[in-house]
């Protein structure tokens, strides 16, 4: 089905390209992940994804034992438009899952 | 311009977004211009216990470039539109 | 092109500004630009504590440019009057992280 020029992969976005309408994995600043069908971008990595899950990471120092907790939460959002600033990689879908 | 032309669309639904700094706002989505600034009425933070710095305000303007996420209504989202005008946009149109 | 973003709507109007260093700062806007640099009047910062009330701290007259603004809101005077902000606690808000 996929002409030459629908298929080739020449520049990094092209990559990003070929996951539209796939599960996508997008790492974010400030300890995010988002896991999500990719909708829509552009060359800034701005985005709309769709079925979201995102996990956020944070670590907390234990008052008492200074020990470092490190701590997840995660929330599942329908549809997400995430501003391309703060991309830092984006990941096509995950063939094992 | 894809985004600025969905937003656009988008105009007169009820969005959240959230801030940089961890605010949350919901709204009603009033305007927005190229930089993705946008413009909210009959606002309301989500979690106004923990952050009441914003209760007398119903109406205000968000800078673009500290918006994280925009969580869009589903009714506001087709993603046939949305995929032609990404592969569009992609081809440099 | 550009709808209608700009904020001659709230000129003479007072504002409530969230800077990305996580102030509030409250006065009447004169005047802003393009880049959201931003003229304000009778200008005094909240500062937000846990452990006491809203403190405003008067500044007067006062230029924030735009690169340090988040979130510029209409201050509703009658909703802001009906504030108790002297039993209001809260922690001050985070910065914006880019």
């Amino acid at each position: 089905m996929a002409t030459e020029e629908d298929s080739a992969v020449k520049e990094p976005l092209d990559l990003i390209r070929l996951s539209l309408d796939e599960r996508i994995y997008v790492k974010l600043r400030s300890d995010r992940e988002l896991r999500g069908k990719l909708h829509a971008y552009d060359q800034h990595l701005n985005m709309i994804l769709g079925e979201v899950e995102e996990v956020t990471t944070s670590v907390e120092i234990d008052d008492e034992t200074y020990e470092e907790i490190v701590r997840t939460s995660r929330r599942t959002v329908p549809y997400l438009f995430v501003r391309g600033d703060g991309v830092i990689l984006v990941s096509p879908p995950l063939r094992t899952s | 311009m894809l985004f600025f032309s969905y937003f656009k669309e988008l105009v007169g639904k009820e969005v959240i977004v959230e801030l940089k700094n961890d605010l949350a706002i919901s709204g009603i989505l009033h305007s927005v211009d190229q930089y993705l600034n946008i413009k909210l009425e009959n606002t309301r933070v989500v979690d106004d216990t923990k952050y009441p710095h914003m209760l007398s305000v119903k109406n205000c303007f968000i800078r673009g470039s500290v918006v994280r996420y925009v969580q869009l209504p589903p009714d506001g989202v087709d993603v046939d539109i949305l995929h032609d005008a990404t592969r569009r946009e992609a081809r440099g149109g | 092109m550009a709808t209608d973003t700009g904020l001659e709507s709230l000129i003479d109007q007072t504002i409530s500004v969230i800077t990305n260093d996580g102030r509030n700062i409250v006065g009447v806007l004169k005047g802003f630009d393009q880049a959201t640099n931003l003229i304000l009047d009778e200008s005094h910062e909240r500062v937000y504590s846990t452990k006491a009330g809203v403190e405003q701290v008067v500044l007067g007259l006062h230029i924030i440019r735009g690169d340090n603004i988040g979130v510029v809101g209409e201050l509703d005077e009658e909703l802001d009057s009906n504030l108790d902000l002297s039993a209001l606690r809260a922690h001050p808000l985070k910065a914006v992280q880019h």
